[in-house]
């Protein structure tokens, strides 16, 4: 029977709260996966978000807040055969953890991060959070938010990105099939998702949302992905992605903005490098044989003898 | 055969070649059967501020450098000014004759307080304000200049223009010859030195022959060193040593964020990171090498290390002061979620940036505290090469064995001092597996049911778990149950107990010398050969001293170190900070204070005549306090 990756905890989110789609579609995307358990690894920063490894059955890692990427960066280099998905706040990952999210674009290591945009710091109760817009004041709000706004989607593009999608936590079908083929996607992807906040966020409800997105893939004609067969359209993909990434006002996309299968994973560019990387990444090899090392300093550092 | 002991500096400007100099001479040295230590003391600058290399040759072994030196080599006018105070009866100064003129005033370099220093300094004796001035007050105490025209020299031995290129190998090769080194040996230095580029090398040995014939025209050989019988040998660093020891003990993956001194240890193991293997072993079957990774910043460093080694992977990072106080959180974390991780601090001078690039001691209690809340760490201290080797190996082991983090300090001295070194016997050294969990479903990752408070570890990839920051059960999902939280947090710090019961005293505490003796020394790090020297020259004067030996700060050898100070007629302590900090941390745990101190914080390596000198004036003089000054 196939893994369906809850476990016993209690979820204790708000009644409504968005990131129960979320858990919905994440959970439903490694079923139809057929993921093995053990080789998923859950990773999270510090939030409601930061909470969603506890309620799935598979390796989790509720770590630090904004150090998600870090961490989850760290189990896949060392273990590349795992998969690795991270699930972060707004103010995780691009507030307290923005430089981790801009370096992680970088480097394309072949994780997916699961943004749960909900404009605020839910587990704080309320304040602004990077991607609320400027003068926008929620309930929790004492006077209308000072702060500009990030564009999560742009972000990640200009980043690096090399898969980028939003979705939208009340829709969990087609977030389920953006969670899918960001697995499968050989390079770091990111996933905005618009999660309503019922206890916090009163001004982008559920109901506010519902009225403004719309799906890239109705457009027939949308192709967000560049292959080795299309490498030479890729500038006009590139900056289609960015001019839909902009509409974030009246009518709001959702679905994969931008998927770029040419482009180097990390582990893929240090096999370049570190020999037998890939075949044998440091969480496979042996290290020692009755409690010897197997190195041999001597001529692992031949270039420091002298004779 | 009398005793050889050799001081030497070679100074120049930052980015002149004073790295490659130096590593001449050590090298010319080491194959002629001489014993050499070097240490490098630079500004946090890239191209033209003073920098040098203190040397010190002997026929046995050499832990410590000294003033005054025998000869100082002067690639610049600054380096003349800079060490006046550095000389005695019959130093020899080699340096380029065109310096003669070169003012003070120009020497824009130098940085302005040493300046107003060196300048008070020739008023009040007389001197002119330039380096002929300088060269007379060293004259008046006894050194011998030696001026060479090094453009002229060595514009007759290469035509090709650029005359400046090899000025260092110049003085490197006159050094040598002044000390009646086999040419031979400086000349197989060069092709060590640069490798296969016969270009440079060809140039290099016309050099190398002017030099010699130079001195020799002018009779300025001051000694003939004899041979020696020369081993097979390491000429490494604390950098090197620590990189050494840690893939030795099974790293295979290390993070960092460039700093001063600590990234050269991750650029080594980048350099090396294709392994190989014991003879005998089934090479086919063992494949792989270390992963390095650059990092946006020591948070995400520290983090990474982390999560690689929650994977089974023996992993760490790298770093010094600045960067340790960005891990703090991390830190935490790693004791909360016991997880093996090895964090290397080089220390240098704080407070902030500090003395970027100079020695400092200052970080001890700070690794001690390191990040919020109540959890286990183990803090130990290397004072060697041969140390950094054996530490970084024990690091892993402890991080693998107790499941904490594990923070292994490095002084810069250390980190940039070179020493000759036998080649580390792999085979002696122990490397240790944890407790690992049996791989069923039912595994509890932070079980209870332990007798020594080590839960058999999970790794991602190979079971199913969950860490989390927070407070958690065995299982590792959140917990506020108050009878949880105290079961955890036992079990936690028995694992402390058990580390005590299991590492033997010897990675701990030692007494080096006599069981009994008049004076008993107490330091740490970089400080050890240098006051065993001391020791040793005290005992030549009648006075019977000790050394008790920190290695091991976290847990606390509290009742031999008690035991030993309890014993001891009169302690004092040496180290390259303000505020004494070992001896504050012996205090706190066995309640013995130590009141007679030597410290330094001016940032510059500690050298054997200063602390000679202050421990006199302790033993004799009665003082209680002194600080030590020298370096440039
Ligand atoms: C270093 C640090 N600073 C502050 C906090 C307190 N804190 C906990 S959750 C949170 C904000 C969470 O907001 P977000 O990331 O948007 O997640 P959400 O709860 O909205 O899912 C903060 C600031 C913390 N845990 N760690
Ligand atoms: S505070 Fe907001 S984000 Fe957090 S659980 Fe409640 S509804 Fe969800
Ligand atoms: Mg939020």
């Amino acid at each position: 029977m196939a893994h369906n990756f809850r476990t016993d905890v209690a979820i204790d989110w708000c009644p409504g709260c968005g990131d129960f789609g979320i858990l919905t579609a994440l959970t439903q995307a490694f079923t139809e996966l057929n993921l093995d358990p053990k080789n998923l690894a859950m990773v999270s920063g510090i939030g409601c978000s930061g909470k969603t490894p506890h309620y799935i059955n598979a390796a989790g890692m509720h770590t630090l807040h904004g150090r998600g990427i870090p961490f989850a960066t760290g189990l896949k280099l060392a273990n590349p055969n795992l998969k690795v998905v991270l699930t972060g706040g707004d103010g995780d990952l691009l507030s307290i953890g923005a430089g981790h999210f801009v370096a992680e674009g970088r480097r394309n290591t072949g994780i997916t991060v699961v943004l749960f945009d909900n404009q605020v710091y839910g587990l704080t109760k309320g304040q602004a959070a990077p991607t609320m817009a400027l003068g926008m004041q929620t309930k929790s709000l004492t006077r209308p938010n000072v702060f500009g706004q990030v564009n999560p989607v742009a972000l990640a593009l200009a980043s690096g990105y090399t898969f980028v999608a939003r979705g939208f936590s009340f829709d969990t079908k087609q977030l389920k099939e953006i969670v899918k083929r960001s697995i499968m996607h050989d390079g770091s992807s990111l996933i905005d998702v618009l999660q309503p906040c019922p206890t916090y966020n009163n001004i982008n409800t559920m109901e506010v949302y519902r009225q403004k997105v719309y799906k890239l893939e109705d457009d027939k004609s949308w192709n967000p992905t560049v292959n080795e067969s299309n490498v030479d359209h890729y500038e006009d993909i590139y900056q289609r992605a960015f001019v839909k990434a902009l509409e974030m006002d009246k009518r709001i996309p959702t679905g994969v903005f931008y998927e770029n299968n040419t482009i180097p994973s990390f582990p893929r560019r240090l096999n370049e490098h570190v020999k037998d990387y890939l075949s044998s990444p440091p969480a496979l090899q042996a290290v020692q044989k009755n409690g010897k090392s197997l190195v041999d300093p001597a001529n692992s550092f031949a270039d420091k003898i002298l004779q | 055969m009398e005793n050889v002991d050799l001081s030497i500096v070679i100074g120049g400007p930052q980015g002149g070649g004073i790295d490659t100099a130096s590593s001449m001479i050590s090298k010319a040295f080491t194959y002629s059967g001489y014993q050499v230590i070097s240490v490098r003391e630079f500004h946090s600058n890239i191209k033209g501020r003073h920098s040098y290399i203190h040397l010190r040759v002997k026929n046995s072994p050499v832990r410590s450098v000294r003033y005054p030196v025998d000869i100082l080599v002067a690639l610049d006018p600054d380096t003349i000014f800079e060490h006046h105070e550095d000389i005695s009866k019959g130093t020899r100064i080699l340096y380029d004759a065109d310096f003669e003129t070169s003012e003070l005033s120009q020497a824009r370099m130098i940085m302005r307080d040493t300046s107003r220093r060196i300048k008070e300094m020739l008023e009040s004796t007389g001197h002119t304000l330039n380096v002929k001035g300088v060269l007379e007050y060293m004259k008046s105490k006894g050194a011998v200049p030696i001026p060479v025209s090094f453009g002229n020299v060595v514009s007759e031995a290469v035509s090709d223009g650029t005359p400046t290129r090899y000025f260092n190998t110049f003085g490197a090769a006159a050094t040598l010859a002044v000390l009646g080194i086999d040419k031979n040996y400086v000349e197989k230095v060069i092709r060590s030195v640069f490798g296969n580029k016969e270009k440079v090398i060809g140039p290099n040995i016309k050099v190398v022959d002017a030099a010699y014939d130079y001195c020799s025209k002018n009779k300025l050989r001051i000694k003939n060193l004899p041979d020696l019988e020369m081993g097979k040998k390491m000429l490494l660093t604390g950098n090197d040593g620590s990189a050494i020891g840690k893939v030795i003990g099974g790293l295979r993956f290390q993070t960092y964020y460039p700093i001063t001194p600590a990234s050269d240890e991750s650029t080594i193991l980048e350099e090396h990171e294709e392994l190989k293997w014991m003879e005998g072993e089934n090479t086919n079957l063992i494949t792989g090498g270390v992963t390095v990774v650059q990092a946006e910043d020591e948070i995400s460093a520290i983090n990474m290390a982390s999560g690689a080694a929650m994977t089974g992977t023996r992993s760490a990072t790298a770093t010094s002061g600045p960067g340790f106080s960005l891990m703090a959180e991390a830190i935490s974390f790693a004791g909360m979620d016991e997880i093996p991780l090895v964090v290397t601090l080089y220390q240098r001078g704080g407070p902030s940036t500090g003395l970027p690039t100079r020695n400092g001691q200052s970080d001890l209690l700070f690794a001690l505290h390191t990040g919020h809340g109540e959890f286990p760490r183990i803090v130990i201290s290397s004072g060697d090469v041969k140390e950094c080797i054996e530490d970084s190996v024990r690091a892993l082991n402890y991080a693998q064995r107790y499941q904490l983090p594990v923070i292994h300090l490095i002084d810069k001295n250390l980190a940039n001092t070179t020493e000759l070194v036998d080649i580390p016997d792999a085979s002696s050294l122990k490397v240790q597996e944890p407790d690992k969990s049996d791989g069923k479903d039912s595994f509890s990752r932070f079980t209870l049911d332990t007798k020594n408070g080590i839960s058999p570890i999970g790794f991602f990839g190979r079971d199913i778990f969950w860490l989390t920051g927070d407070e958690h059960d065995e299982k590792g999902h959140v917990t506020e149950d108050t009878w949880m939280r105290d079961r955890q947090m036992e079990k936690r710090f028995l694992k402390i107990e058990t580390c005590e019961k299991e590492v033997p005293m010897s990675e701990r505490a030692v007494v080096i010398g006599p069981s009994s003796a008049d004076v008993t020394f107490m330091t740490w790090g970089s400080q050890k050969g240098l006051v065993l020297d001391v020791i040793d020259a005290l005992g030549k004067k009648g006075i019977k001293a000790n050394l008790l030996y920190l290695k091991m700060f976290e847990p606390f050898p509290s009742e031999f170190v008690s035991e030993v100070l309890k014993k001891a007629k009169k302690v004092i302590g040496v180290e390259s900070n303000m505020t004494a900090q070992a001896c504050k941390v012996i205090k706190m745990n066995t309640g013995i204070g130590i009141e007679n101190l030597i410290l330094k914080y001016n940032g510059r390596h500690v050298t054997e005549d200063e602390v000679m000198d202050a421990s006199l004036r302790i033993i004799e003089k009665k003082e209680k306090v002194v600080v030590l000054k020298n370096g440039a």
